[in-house]
């Protein structure tokens, strides 16, 4: 059985960056083997910045699985439904007229209507999802390393670790390591 | 073998940064002789659309060639083709997105922008055909004073603007969510501008901050993207049935009637095949002329172009089957009246349209069948704008030569399209390529981010 907590722990997994350490790196197979390091050396805090998406970074990071879907069947499926509520309310109790000779509630006539409103909602409440999880509306945010939107792979190390101890865990991989405000 | 060959060569094995510059160098500069030609041009054409439609507010429909029995002219066709145009960037940024299809990395961008603009030009032909815009609103079912007064939720046109709305809205926030880290990417790549002028220093500041809003703070955060990309895959996979039920939809609005020609269980599927099929068209339309004006062929290749040209063959074989099919089911009819208008397609008055319609459509894909000729620009160029011409008067077919010959012999009437209707044809070729061409200048046109994803995952792939 799925827990509320997993489905939670599936959303809610974004952090500011503050304090600490970041590494950049110009190869995304050395970010991946940092991240993969820094996830064994069991450190709580901690994300990576990357231009694109990367494949297997999530894995490397041991990331949850995204919720995100759940939130489109879930708000998808409640705005078919307050449709269907809606559009009974107006042809079977507010203004029932006889179309055709057809019944009020004429179900096989409201599905086009019925999946346009589920993908409406459901897109919909998808995007807004990932603007709230990521927090997209800080629009002042600063990148924590020059280049991270463009050509540059960064890691960043939020547990209170001392310059060595970063360098030691990313040693080998030619990383450049700056703290972080 | 040549299989794997083909795909490989889609990589463009440029720096990271390289690929920024490519892209979004143009951006960052004034624009061209070309581009200034080409946007007068299409801000005539826009200008002559405005005041057209002013005109017609003011006279009425009346200043168009509408008549008894041909009420839905111009402006349905031209709603039905600029609709139709649209559902290839759906098609290319959700289809072949869920089939792993690597080629339309580079073209999803532009193609996505092509479906906005195209179905803002197709809205505005049925929110004037209502004859009263300004009432316009009244087709959204909310609790109003007018009784209540509601909306048929059993009409096929109601279901249209449920599914064209959708389409519009959905479509643009999942190409909006696909800028968003460009958007970054040019936020970033502004900080180390500065102006000389303090005009110039005035409108960077103006840029800088309105990409500031746009790109979200957008840092690239791996736990974002995370999500992101489950948001890619949910909008791709809620956009394939959206945009299939969109045309639909709109042949539900033919097909529901009773109409010899129009009422055929053909339609839905004949419908998405002819969008698409159209929409490709003006897709290789747009990506051969800015593939040229921007020197973007790293990114646009032949491969692409070829790719294009192969899905016009298959979706142009598929409309020519239900031409084919319309005219075997007449026969097969036993009905009169349905026999009598597809032999009225063929040899009555409007037969020039039929065959114009049937030899862009059902011959000239054929042409896609040789590598030579599918590969030479010249030739897809051509094709890409004759299927187009086709599709045009595919519609033209459907609409006006059910209509012209009803059921009644005495009100049969030919319908001629006046001055205004040429303009407003005209005009909406201008509302589109105004604002293609503003998002040419404005908006990265190839998807920066998603190109260098495919780079840098291919790069992991090989070391894995």
């Amino acid at each position: 059985m799925i827990s509320f907590k997993e489905i939670k722990e599936g959303l809610f997994s974004y952090e500011e960056p503050a304090g600490g350490w970041v590494a950049t790196f110009k190869k995304p197979t050395d970010l991946l083997k940092a991240a993969t390091k820094v996830r064994d050396a069991g450190v709580g805090r901690f994300d990576c910045f990357t231009p694109m998406p990367l494949h297997g970074l999530d894995k490397a990071m041991g990331l949850k699985r995204s919720w995100v879907p759940f939130v489109t069947l879930v708000t998808g499926l409640l705005g078919a439904a307050l449709e269907l509520l809606y559009i009974t309310y107006i042809d079977v109790f507010d203004w029932p007229i006889v179309y055709g000779g057809k019944p009020h509630f004429a179900f096989w006539g409201y599905i086009p209507i019925l999946f346009e409103i589920t993908v409406f909602f459901g897109g919909l409440s998808t995007v807004a999802a990932v603007i709230i999880l990521g927090r997209l509306w800080c629009i002042n945010r600063k990148p924590v390393a020059p280049g991270i939107t463009s050509d540059t792979f960064a890691i960043w190390i939020g547990d209170n670790l001392t310059k060595e101890q970063v360098e030691n865990l990313l040693s080998g991989l030619g990383a450049e390591i700056t703290p972080v405000e | 073998m040549s299989a794997m060959e083909n795909t490989n060569s889609l990589r463009i094995g440029k720096p990271y940064a390289e690929i920024d510059n490519d892209i979004l160098k143009p951006l960052e500069t004034f624009p061209t002789k070309t581009w200034w030609i080409a946007f007068l041009v299409a801000a005539s054409a826009l200008g002559m659309f405005g005041i057209v439609l002013t005109y017609s507010f003011f006279k009425g429909l009346g200043i168009f060639g509408l008549n008894n029995p041909v009420s839905w002219g111009f402006y349905i066709i031209n709603f039905v083709f600029w609709v139709g145009i649209g559902h290839a960037g759906t098609l290319i940024s959700a289809i072949l997105y869920l089939f792993r299809q690597k080629w339309r990395t580079s073209i999803n961008r532009a193609a996505e922008a092509m479906t906005i603009f195209a179905v803002m030009t197709a809205a505005v032909f049925p929110l004037i055909h209502v004859g009263r815009p300004w009432f316009v609103y009244w087709i959204f079912p909310y609790p109003n004073e007018r009784g209540p007064l509601w909306v048929n939720f059993r009409s096929p046109l109601l279901w249209d603007l449920f599914a064209i709305s959708t389409y519009f809205i959905i479509s643009l926030v999942f190409w909006y969510m696909g800028l968003v880290p460009d958007f970054a990417n040019m936020r970033d790549r502004l900080e180390r501008f500065k102006s000389k002028t303090k005009i110039g220093q005035l409108l960077l500041d103006v840029k800088k901050i309105t990409l500031r809003v746009i790109s979200l703070g957008w840092v690239g955060s791996a736990k974002t993207w995370h999500h992101y990309e489950k948001m890619v895959l949910i909008l791709s996979a809620l956009a394939t049935p959206l945009v299939l039920s969109v045309h639909t939809i709109v042949s539900f609005d033919f097909a529901t009637s009773v109409i010899p020609g129009w009422h055929a269980t053909i339609f839905p599927p004949y419908f998405v095949a002819g969008a698409i099929y159209s929409g490709f068209a003006m897709v290789l339309t747009l990506m051969i002329i800015m593939r040229n004006v921007f020197k973007m062929e790293a990114y646009i290749t032949m491969k692409h172009l070829e790719n294009m040209g192969l899905v016009i063959l298959v979706t142009g074989m598929m409309v020519s089957f239900a031409y084919t099919m319309e005219f075997v089911m007449a026969a097969y009819s036993a009905s009169h009246n349905e026999q009598y208008v597809f032999l009225n397609r063929l040899t009555g008055p409007y037969a020039w349209a039929f065959w114009v319609m049937f030899t862009c459509n059902v011959v000239s894909p054929h042409f896609m069948w040789f590598k030579k000729l599918r590969t030479n620009i010249t030739v897809l160029f051509i094709i890409s704008i004759v299927v187009n011409i086709g599709m045009w008067f595919e519609r033209f077919v459907i609409v006006v030569t059910s209509l012209h010959r009803d059921y009644l012999p005495s009100s049969w009437d030919m319908y001629i399209p006046t001055f205004y209707d040429y303009a407003m044809l005209i005009g909406s070729f201008g509302l589109f390529f105004t604002m293609f061409l503003l998002f040419v200048r404005s908006f990265p046109a190839i998807a920066v981010a998603e190109v260098k994803a495919d780079e840098a995952n291919e790069e992991l792939a090989q070391h894995h």
